[in-house]
Formats: C-alpha cells, structure tokens, sequence
C-alpha cells in the first residue's frame, strides 16, 4: 500500500492493458497465420479463395454451437447437451417440415424455442436442484437422444431445395452461414463487453457466492446462459439440416465434445469467469484450418482426432495459471 | 441506526443466536466482540440478509426491515466486508468497485472510461494510489480491502460491518485503515467492528457490545470498561479454568525436534525452533506471517529450499509427510475439513487412518479391531457420538477435532504439531482439547501449538517462537510468555 500521492496515478498504456486482457487470442491468431503459412506451402489449392470460402462455410456450425457452449463455461458450467438438442432439433425441423415450404418457417421457430426451452429445463435444475452442471446437461443429453430415436430411427422426412441457402448461399460472396455466425459471434461479445448483464455473467463465474452475496442476479445469469445455449444447439441443428437437406438422429453426436474444444482453445477457462467469445471464434477457424490443412497434407480424419485431442490439451496448460503447489 | 431487539436464529442441530439485542448508532464505531463460535458471523448474515431470523425484529434507518436477499439489504445502505472479500479477482479494480452499480452511458451500455474515471477519482478520495485497470487477484490484500471499503462508498453505505478486518494486514496498513474509518464516522455511517484484538476496540471504537453463545450479554461505552472486564464478560469465566497447570522444569525433557535455518520459497526465510519432550510449545504471529508454512515444511507438505531438521538425533535436509509420519510426528492441519479429515467416513476410519498397518492384517482391514481401538479412543476422549461408525461429517467442530487430535496421539511418537486446534470450537471442547494437549505433553510427547489466540498462547504455551513476515523474531520461555512480549515480537511496529 502507497500513501496519498498528490499526482493521480499514472496512465497504464492502453496498449499494454489491451494485450492483458486479450494475450491468449493474440496466441490463437499466430497460431493461424502460422497454419495458413503452412497450408500454402502444403498445396497451391490451400490459399484459393474457394478453398477458404469452403472452410468458412464448414466452420459455421462448429462456430454456433460453440458460442452457446462457451457462455455456459464462462459462468463456470457447462453444456453436454447440446449434440443431442441438436439431433433431436435437426430430426423434428426435417420430420414438421416434410417437404412443405409452408410449414419451414413454424418449423424453425419451434425448433428454436425447443432449444431455448430445455436450456431453461437445464438452468433450472442447476439452480433448484443444486447439481453440477456436468451432471445436469450429461442427463438431459441422454434423454433428448432417447426422445429423438423415440421420434425416428433414420432420416426424417426432407426439406424444400430452397432451403439450402442458409448452408450453401453466398451474400456479399461470402457464405450465409458464417456471416450468421460471425455477426452473432460479435454482437454477444458486445453484450458480453457493454451491457450490465454480460458483466455479471463474468461476475458469476468468476465467484458465485459473492455474486449472490453482492445481491447481483445470479439465477437469472443462469438461466439465461443454458436458454442460449439450447437456443444455439437448435440454431446448429438448422443450418445441418440446410446443409444436409434431411434431419437424422445423430447428427449432432459429435458436437458435445467438439464444441468445447474451440472455447478452451480460445482462451476461456473452464472454471469460469475468464475468456471471450471471440477467442473462441478464432479458435473455431484455428481448428477448422487445422483439419483443412492436414486433409491437403492426406493426413486421414482419424489423426485429425488425434491431433485436435493434443492440441486442447497443450492449449490448456498454456492458459492454466501457475498456481502455488502444497 | 440499527436496532435488533430478540433476534433468534437456529440452524438445524444449532442454535446459533438466541434473543440477541444491538444497538448501532449513526456517526459510531461498534465493536461487537466475543469468542469464535459465539455468533457474531451469523449475527452479521442476519444483519446483511443473508440469513432470515426465525424471531425478533429488525430496525434499520428507522423503518422495520424483513430483507429476503443480501441484494436487499445492500439497497438499504448495509454493507459487509467479510474476512473473505466479496470481490471478483479477475476483474479490474474499477470494474469491482461498480460492480452492481456499473456506470452508464444514456443509451444504457456499461461505460468504461466512466467507470474507469471515476473509480480514479474514489480511490483517490481514499487515498490510496491504485491503479483501476489492475486485476483484483494482483492486489496486495491490504489493497484489496482498500477496494472493498471503495464499494462500500459507492453504494452510499449508512452501515458499514468490518468482520476481523485486521486479520489479514499489520502496522501501517492496520493505521491507514483505522483513517479510512476515523473519515466514514465522521461522515455519519455507523459501523460495526468486529475484532479479537481488544486493543483495538480500545483505539478506535466508542462502544462495544458483547455476545456470548449466541446470545447477548452487555453494551457499554468503550471509556467505561478495561480489558480484564471484557474478557470476563466474553469468555463468562475465568480465563485460567480454560488451562491446565503447565510444565514443571524437571518435567522437561530433552530435544526431540529441532528446525534450523528452514526457508519455504517466498514465506519462510531462515526459521529455527526446537521442540522439547514434554513441554507445549507455541508458534505465534499474526495470520499470514509463515506459521503455518514453516510447519508444513517440517512436517514435509511444503519444499523446503535450504535448512535442515533434526529429529532424535538424526538429521533431514530433505522432508516428505512419509518420513515425517515414520519418525513419530503428526500434524492436526489448520483446515480440518480440507486437509485433515475424510469428512464422510466415520471415526474409525479417521482415527486410524495415519496407521492403517496397525489394523491390517494380511492385506485386509481388520474392521472389529478398528472398531475397538475407536471405541475406547471415544471414551477416553469423551466424544459424542453414537459409535464408532458414526459419520464425522455431522459432529461439531469440536467433536471433529478431537477425532483428529485421537489420530495422531496414537500413531505419533515424538512431536505433535497442532495448527490452531481450537479455532471454531466452543468452550468446552477448547477446554478438553487443552487438557489432551498437556496429557500428551506429559506422557513426553514435544507438542508444537500453532495459535493466532494471544490468550491461548499465554494460558498453554511454556516456550513460544514468535513470527513476523516469515523470521522467527524471537523465543519466549516460561515467565516472560506474556502478551506484551508477544506481540512486540509479533508486530514489532518499533523497529519498522
């Protein structure tokens, strides 16, 4: 502790502060430049831009489905449920829709609310029933998973052609998708930066006890994340069914795991209360060219899982504080 | 201000306040002392609307207050600085200071160069030179006090409660704090002080009320009271009841542990002690100051980085708690539920937990012999319980501790170390846990008591090693154990 001192104390250079606060995306954005350094020596076809456009249009539903996952973790929970919301979303848009173009419009806007709703479910049983999050959202997983084979055992009725716009249609000549992505990427790390609430959901992470003591709306924070995340899950499950023109019953099994990857690439912690979104967006694109350049290198998808596993863990011990050991 | 007239609060199993009264008036500093376990936390949690009372009423302001939440009563104008901080440690220092309150812009977004503004502009009317854009977790703990009386202005506080806000800091920072609330008293904000260290409700407060098991037994205004009527009213007793009769000098044995030169990286620095057969020797010094650190290190649960310990003879530069164990030393952790005791198993298998050999037969736990060895430990040690497959997760604090304090007695040979053994006990258990320490000690056992209580050390302790900042400061033998040496040695606020 220093005694008064007339002189307010000394401006820190915001530059130095920016780089505090932000050091961990500026490690995945050189990581990028250094994978899109090495994809263009791999192969002349790597920095085409029809070979970037495509990994954008791949990326984006890695990218929804990860932002939802990475407000959950930013509270310091987490979101297991979302592979399944995404298959039972996928199955149930395909299966109302049925090929009727009439219907297309209800049958998004239901499948949305279904994934904000057990996102709700998924919040509510954190807070009444005080169980941990991983516990909460592994079980409502297994019962969305079960409840979308209940409905259909094999791909679900179809889609109208049109409907493909969302996965396939370029705006601007860039990829409808990954605008959709990148513009909610940025308005939720606006909300997160600019808005009392995204305060508090850092606020939460950070310690949730002292955010209750301090009176601050813990249980709506809560709510809040797990309803937006469900709400993402089924937003993923829309643009696989554009993607794909069908809804099928696992479509979404890979992105429980998947859609972690990205948040704890991208800098957040998983204890809560540290990161961004828009790490994890850098960390969507960092692992999306990482698989596009092993693909150019014909490094088979079995060791991209191998390679996408170690990289994770060495991302984390990046991150992970030193801590002193007993 | 506030006025709490019979305030009854139970937890299930506890009655932890019973017909409590406290009277706080605007433009004072209160004191609300009396023992660990007494009250005065759940006291506070009522006040600040963290808990509801089952009984009596609640003024505050003027008007009846019923606060459901903590949000509540922090819209009221009450504001707690627990010894935990409320503060967020990766956040900045501006962004906690406003946290709940954070400044906008008219089109309703959080404003950051406000908010950083005036957090520059508070700290400054504080007085302290901290930089708002430094994350909490990087602050001294003194600053981040700094930060959470900050708060405390900020939501234009009327009540301000401190709980032992001098626990975690020393000399100048404790005087600097005593400045900060000097100006709030003069603003007119009453404030609750809670602290074991009488002198200084003698310095800075006005009145004082005490508690006593939960409920209240006096108030008076500070000028009218002493020290030694204090103590007698907050203990309800006469101290020396509490303590055996300590060592005779022909008692004493030889050395059966001796710490040289011992440093931990960054919190020990070059810290001798000996240990002597049947003696109880303690290691005082304020919260903070290595006492805990140095005994892990002997005991083998921290590095050492340089220094050597001697143990009957032999000598170690290297500690794990295996060896430690082997060669007869135990230590009660201050965390007993962290790092002492397997909360949901039960006695048996706490107690023999450090000597599992002792009960294996074969490869196999010998579960009736376990039981026995548990059943005469409960009688001797007087626990309550319904046997020895009782789960200790639901004894008291007390009762806990003597399961611990039977683990060791049994398996060590030559020197207990015990870190503050009494802390969140009652006065009953204290004093059973006083008469096992000498009992050891007795039986030629060299017991090390770690204790932050001055009169603990005093009633207990025939040799005491006093620590500041991590040194050893000084060693005080029989007659010249006394506060005023301790805490000389413990602040030593001369020589800084």
């Amino acid at each position: 502790m220093t005694f008064v001192s007339n002189t307010p104390p000394p401006a820190k250079p915001k530059l130095k502060a920016f780089v505090k606060r932000n050091g961990n995306q500026f490690i995945v954005l050189g990581l990028i430049a250094a994978l899109l350094l090495a994809g263009s020596l791999v192969s002349d076809r790597f920095a085409t831009s029809r070979n970037l456009m495509n990994i954008l249009e791949q990326s984006s539903a890695l990218a929804l489905v990860s932002l939802g996952q990475t407000l959950a973790v930013l509270t310091g929970g987490i979101d297991l449920s979302v592979g399944s919301m995404i298959s039972l979303a996928s199955v149930l848009l395909s299966g109302i829709t049925d090929g009727d173009p009439s219907m297309v419009i209800s049958a998004v806007i239901f499948v949305l609310l279904l994934g904000a709703f057990v996102g709700l479910i998924n919040g509510s049983a954190i807070l009444f029933l005080k169980v941990h999050p991983l516990v909460v959202t592994l079980g409502t997983g297994a019962a969305l998973q079960g409840a979308t084979l209940l409905y259909t055992m094999g791909p679900a009725g179809k889609m109208p052609l049109n409907f493909d716009y969302f996965a396939y249609g370029r705006f601007l000549g860039l990829p409808v998708g990954a605008l959709v992505a990148i513009g909610l990427f940025f308005s939720v790390a606006l909300f997160l930066r600019y808005t009392r609430f995204g305060r508090y959901i850092y606020a939460v992470g950070d310690d949730a006890d002292g955010a209750k003591l301090m009176g601050l709306p813990h249980n709506k924070a809560i709510l809040l994340v797990y309803a937006f995340s469900g709400l993402m899950a089924s937003l993923t499950a829309v643009f696989l069914v554009s993607r794909f023109g069908v809804g099928q019953p696992y479509t979404g099994a890979n992105f429980t795991l998947t859609s972690i990857t990205p948040v704890v690439v991208g800098g957040t912690i998983l204890a809560g209360g540290r990161g961004g979104v828009i790490g994890t967006l850098l960390g969507v694109y960092l692992i999306s060219l990482l698989n596009n350049v092993l693909n150019f290198m014909d490094i088979s998808s079995h060791y991209q899982q191998i390679v996408q596993g170690l990289i994770v863990i060495v991302a984390v011990s990046v991150y992970v504080e030193k801590k002193r050991k007993l | 201000m506030l006025t709490l007239t019979h305030i009854s609060k139970s937890f299930p199993g506890v009655k932890a306040l019973t017909d409590m009264h406290l009277d706080v008036r605007a433009g004072e500093i209160h004191a609300l002392v009396g023992e660990n376990g007494a009250g005065k936390s759940t006291l506070t949690k009522v006040i600040a609307g963290v808990h509801q009372p089952d009984d009596g009423q609640l003024e505050f302001d003027g008007e009846i207050a019923h606060w459901a939440t903590p949000g509540a009563a922090k819209e009221a104008g009450i504001h707690v600085i627990y010894q935990e901080f409320v503060l967020f440690p990766h956040m900045t220092v501006a962004e906690n200071i406003f946290i709940g309150h954070e400044r906008r812009n008219t089109l309703g977004f959080v404003d950051h160069k406000q908010t950083r503004k005036d957090a520059t502009e508070l700290l400054l009317r504080l007085g302290v030179n901290i930089d708002p854009d430094t994350l909490v977790v990087e602050l001294s703990v003194a600053d981040q006090q700094m930060i959470e009386i900050a708060k405390a202005m900020v939501h234009k506080v009327k009540l301000l409660i401190l709980d032992e806000p001098t626990a975690v800091i020393s000399g100048k920072e404790v005087d600097l704090l005593f400045e900060r609330l000097k100006a709030l008293r003069e603003d007119g904000v009453a404030i609750i002080y809670i602290s074991h260290r009488l002198e200084e409700i003698f310095e800075i407060c006005d009145r004082v009320t005490i508690i006593k098991d939960g409920c209240y037994v006096a108030d008076h205004d500070v000028s009218s009271v002493d020290r030694n009527q204090l103590v007698s009213l907050m203990v309800g007793r006469d101290m020396s009841e509490l303590f055996p009769a300590k060592a005779s000098i022909d008692h004493i044995g030889e050395t059966v542990l001796e710490a040289r030169d011992i440093s931990v990286a960054g919190r020990v620095h070059n810290a001798s002690l000996q240990v002597f057969a049947g003696e109880v020797t303690a290691l005082a010094g304020m919260v903070g100051a290595g006492r805990t650190e140095l005994a892990m290190a002997i005991f083998g649960g921290l590095p050492m980085v340089s220094g050597e310990i001697e143990i009957g003879g032999t000598v170690f530069t290297h500690m794990t708690p295996a060896i430690a164990i082997r060669e007869g030393i135990g230590l009660l952790t201050e965390d007993r539920k962290g790092q002492g005791l397997a909360m949901h198993l039960d006695i048996a298998a706490n107690m023999t937990a450090a000597d599992l050999a002792s009960v294996t037969k074969l490869g196999f736990l010998n579960r009736p012999q376990e039981e026995a060895i548990a059943h005469d430990e409960i009688k001797s040690y007087q626990i309550a319980c319904w046997g020895p497959r009782n789960p200790v997760v639901n004894m008291s604090g007390g009762n806990q501790q003597k399961v611990l304090v039977s683990r060791w007695a049994r398996t060590c040979r030559k020197v207990l170390i015990l870190d503050e053994p009494t802390r969140g006990v009652d006065v009953g258990a204290k004093a059973e846990i006083y008469r096992i320490m000498r009992a050891l000690a007795q039986k030629g056992i060299g017991v090390l008591m770690i204790s932050s209580e001055l009169p603990e050390v005093i009633g207990m302790a025939d040799r005491v090693f006093v620590m500041r900042d991590g040194n050893v400061t000084g060693e005080l033998v029989g007659t010249d154990v006394t506060e005023e040496k301790i805490m000389h040695l413990a602040t030593q606020r001369l020589a800084s």
